[in-house]
């Protein structure tokens, strides 16, 4: 018996056994991960649709140094953020964390923040791509309005969202691969293509983040990186549940902010830092291309709107999905209606939150049409912005979630996961925060006196006012579901929540009171 | 048994496809063979955790086969592990069992570039009324309110579990009696089953949230 447990032990110590192994077989390694961290943040959109948004409006050098800097932010909070995942189920939602770290009510809440936050930053990208997509028709001599290729868009996504095809593998993979390619050629060709014959260095300078106005530039740039806190979704998918997601998003984290710092480095070179605020203004989403088109081949630039308008694609299409996921995870749990667990029994597909999410957009774009607006401020600036500023109310709550979750399950991890790094990230993402509320009004360009200057934040404050009482009315209500958020479903009794009158909601995920709720 | 007739209900008689996500269909045939041996009284589960209780093997040569890899492999106990890993061939294990007894056959079809596909499949006419009968036959009993032995009430557990139910229940929508009395026939499962049940459904809830094959 005594040399039975050394033998095992020893052989538990020089090779993962038989189960282990084959389970990591089927599972995803830290590229696969990185790879969806990623694709997820869509580079070459935010190189191209962001970084010259961000110079145009705010009208400061300060982007390069800002882009690394919320790199540097966002991987320490990355690692409190990773740190939790390892201990709680429905690791995917920010308001899983929330809810464990602070309580149900509030996580309810955060749930009602992230789900116009996510929404919206899909619903603003069908703006950026009708205008760009207009313009790549308009070379090839089409005439087409936004509106017809944002709807063209918008009717492919709710397909294929609903069909739940997994355009995230190889078809992905080579688009993304090829924007990088891209990313790097532009930058190579714009730094060796400096305005005035020398290089400057002049963006990169630490001391312009004591500039007011970078607080303010910090919300666009962490718009840019949204997308990467998706990896905790794989986590149970991955090799190592304990080290690939954790490394892999780590790796997503400074790739993107290695990428967008330099493309931001390399546009200021081409123009010479002091002229990089009126070209951006100029020249707004065709910065990089008419930076680069008099030093390449005409074909080279043409790939890159092409390339352009895939990576747009790409992303609504993984933003989408998000939505929908999101969606599922909260009518599994109960907090939606029931309807929302129900996925399609051969796809998997979460059809209603993938439903739900095409008709909100095709609404908005709807009434753009109507109004009139101008698609790629009101639209895409405008809704991608307020949804980062979501986001960003998001991560500062779930860092602070992640303080309290290991002040109440200690000794679950070192110090520096645990506490130091959690506390750090929350008084940076403070500040990020603070600024963003208050500095709002000019990212958005609105005159003073204009109620958008304020709206937007007390919009969300009433969201997650409205969720802590969807809470209450939960636990009066409905106390099984109160007791299962932020479960994931796991450990919830069949027999309390199964109410199968409806044939075609998910087997398990109907309850019996919600009438009495709506 | 419970998993050959599991198989049946969640493939298409005519296609041999799989009717749901085929993970989902993975986990719903993994926990029908760690059913098998519960109800053989060869292993029990409690609060997350497989326990052997009788190391005699089986009849069957796969629940044999099932029971030595849980002997050997005492390092892992927990239920969801398990389910993850007899998942990833179940689908195939049970077919080549259906195989042995005669109810399907291996089918290859050719398909576009060239590639094949193997199927097991419901090939003769008797062969596919005996898989269209698995689903009917469960219908039926819960229709006419029969009353339903150990077996069946764990394979309706399951059905419930994958999301199977609509496809069971396909034209008796009239009898919506039935929908109501499935809670309460997983709540009769002895505790083992039960909780395989619940770790079933939320096994597969997971795989489909991130939706990866």
């Amino acid at each position: 018996m005594w040399a039975e447990r050394v033998l095992m032990e020893r052989r538990r110590a020089t090779e993962p056994d038989l189960i282990s192994r084959a389970l990591a077989s089927n599972r995803l390694g830290v590229p696969s991960v990185v790879f969806f961290g990623v694709a997820g943040a869509a580079p070459l959109t935010v190189i191209i649709g962001g970084i010259s948004t961000v110079y145009a409006v705010i009208g400061q050098t300060a982007a390069p140094v800002v882009y690394i800097v919320v790199a540097a932010i966002l991987s320490i909070f990355t690692v409190g953020f990773v740190a939790m995942s390892r201990h709680i189920v429905n690791s995917g939602a920010f308001y899983s964390y929330i809810s464990h770290g602070f309580g149900r009510q509030l996580g309810v809440s955060a749930a009602f923040v992230a789900l116009p936050a996510y929404a919206m930053m899909q619903i603003g990208l069908f703006g950026l791509f009708g205008v760009v997509a207009s313009g790549v028709l308009d070379a090839f001599g089409v005439q087409a309005s936004w509106v017809i290729c944002a709807l063209v868009a918008w009717a492919l996504v709710a397909v294929l969202g609903i069909l739940w095809v997994d355009l995230s593998g190889k078809v992905l993979g080579v688009l993304l691969a090829a924007e990088i390619a891209v990313v790097l050629v532009y930058d190579l060709i714009m730094v060796t293509h400096p305005a005035g014959g020398t290089v400057s260095f002049a963006t990169l300078e630490p001391v312009q983040l004591l500039t007011p106005e970078v607080a303010a530039m910090m919300v666009l740039a962490i718009a840019g990186f949204v997308g990467f806190e998706a990896t905790v979704v794989l986590s149970e998918e991955a090799k190592d549940p304990k080290r690939t997601v954790a490394r892999a998003t780590h790796f997503s984290v400074i790739v993107a902010g290695l990428l967008l710092g330099a493309s931001a480095w390399a546009m200021s070179v081409s123009t010479g830092p002091e002229r990089i605020v009126a070209v951006a203004q100029e020249e707004k989403t065709d910065l990089v291309f008419t930076l680069v088109a008099p030093h390449v081949p005409e074909i080279l630039v043409s790939i890159g709107y092409l390339l352009f308008m895939t990576s747009i694609f790409a992303a609504l299409l993984a933003f989408h999905a998000a939505v929908a996921r999101y969606q599922f995870a909260l009518g599994r749990e109960g907090v939606l209606p029931s309807i929302w667990g129900y996925t399609h029994p051969r796809t998997g597909a979460p059809v209603v939150g993938s439903i739900a999410q095409s008709i909100l957009a095709l609404g908005v774009i709807i009434l753009y049409a109507f109004l009139g607006a101008d698609p790629l401020v009101y639209l895409f600036a405008w809704l991608t912005t307020v949804g980062g500023l979501g986001v960003l109310i998001l991560m500062w709550s779930a860092s602070a979630a992640v303080v309290a979750f290991f002040l109440r399950n200690p000794g679950r991890e070192n110090v520096w996961r645990s506490m130091v790094a959690p506390i750090m990230a929350f008084f940076l993402l403070s500040i990020v925060l603070d600024a963003t509320v208050i500095g709002l009004g000019d990212i958005l360009q609105v005159p003073e006196g204009s109620p958008f200057r304020w709206i937007f934040p007390v919009a969300y404050l009433v969201c997650a006012v409205l969720g802590i009482f969807w809470a209450l009315a939960m636990r009066r209500w409905r106390p099984h579901s109160y007791a299962m958020i932020g479960r994931g479903g796991a450990g919830r009794s069949v027999f309390d929540l199964a109410d199968l009158n409806r044939p075609h909601s998910h087997a398990l995920a109907g309850n019996s009171h919600m009438q009495s709720i709506r | 048994m419970l998993a050959d007739q599991y198989y049946l209900i969640a493939h298409e008689d005519r296609t041999g496809r799989s009717r749901l996500h085929p993970r989902a269909t993975g986990l719903g045939l993994a926990a029908a063979l760690l059913a098998e041996l519960v109800l053989e009284g060869r292993i029990g589960v409690n609060d997350g955790d497989l326990l052997v209780l009788d190391r005699r093997p089986p009849r069957d040569a796969l629940n044999h086969d099932i029971l030595d890899l849980l002997n050997a492999q005492p390092q892992h106990r927990d239920l969801r592990t398990w389910l993850a890993f007899l998942a990833q061939d179940a689908g195939l294990r049970v077919a080549e069992r259906l195989m042995r007894v005669g109810a399907v056959e291996l089918v290859t079809r050719r398909r576009m570039l060239g590639t094949t596909q193997t199927l097991y499949m419901p090939n003769s006419a008797r062969q596919r009324n005996a898989a269209a009968w698995a689903s009917t036959r469960v219908a039926n009993m819960l229709v006419r309110g029969l009353d339903l032995n150990l077996t069946d009430r764990m394979l309706v557990g399951l059905v419930v579990a994958t999301g199977l139910t609509r496809h069971v229940m396909y034209g008796f929508e009239n009898y919506p009696h039935i929908y109501h009395g499935l809670p309460s026939m997983i709540a009769s499962l002895p505790s083992d089953l039960r909780e395989l049940v619940e770790c079933t459904e939320s096994s597969v809830g997971s795989a489909l949230t991130v939706g990866r094959r």
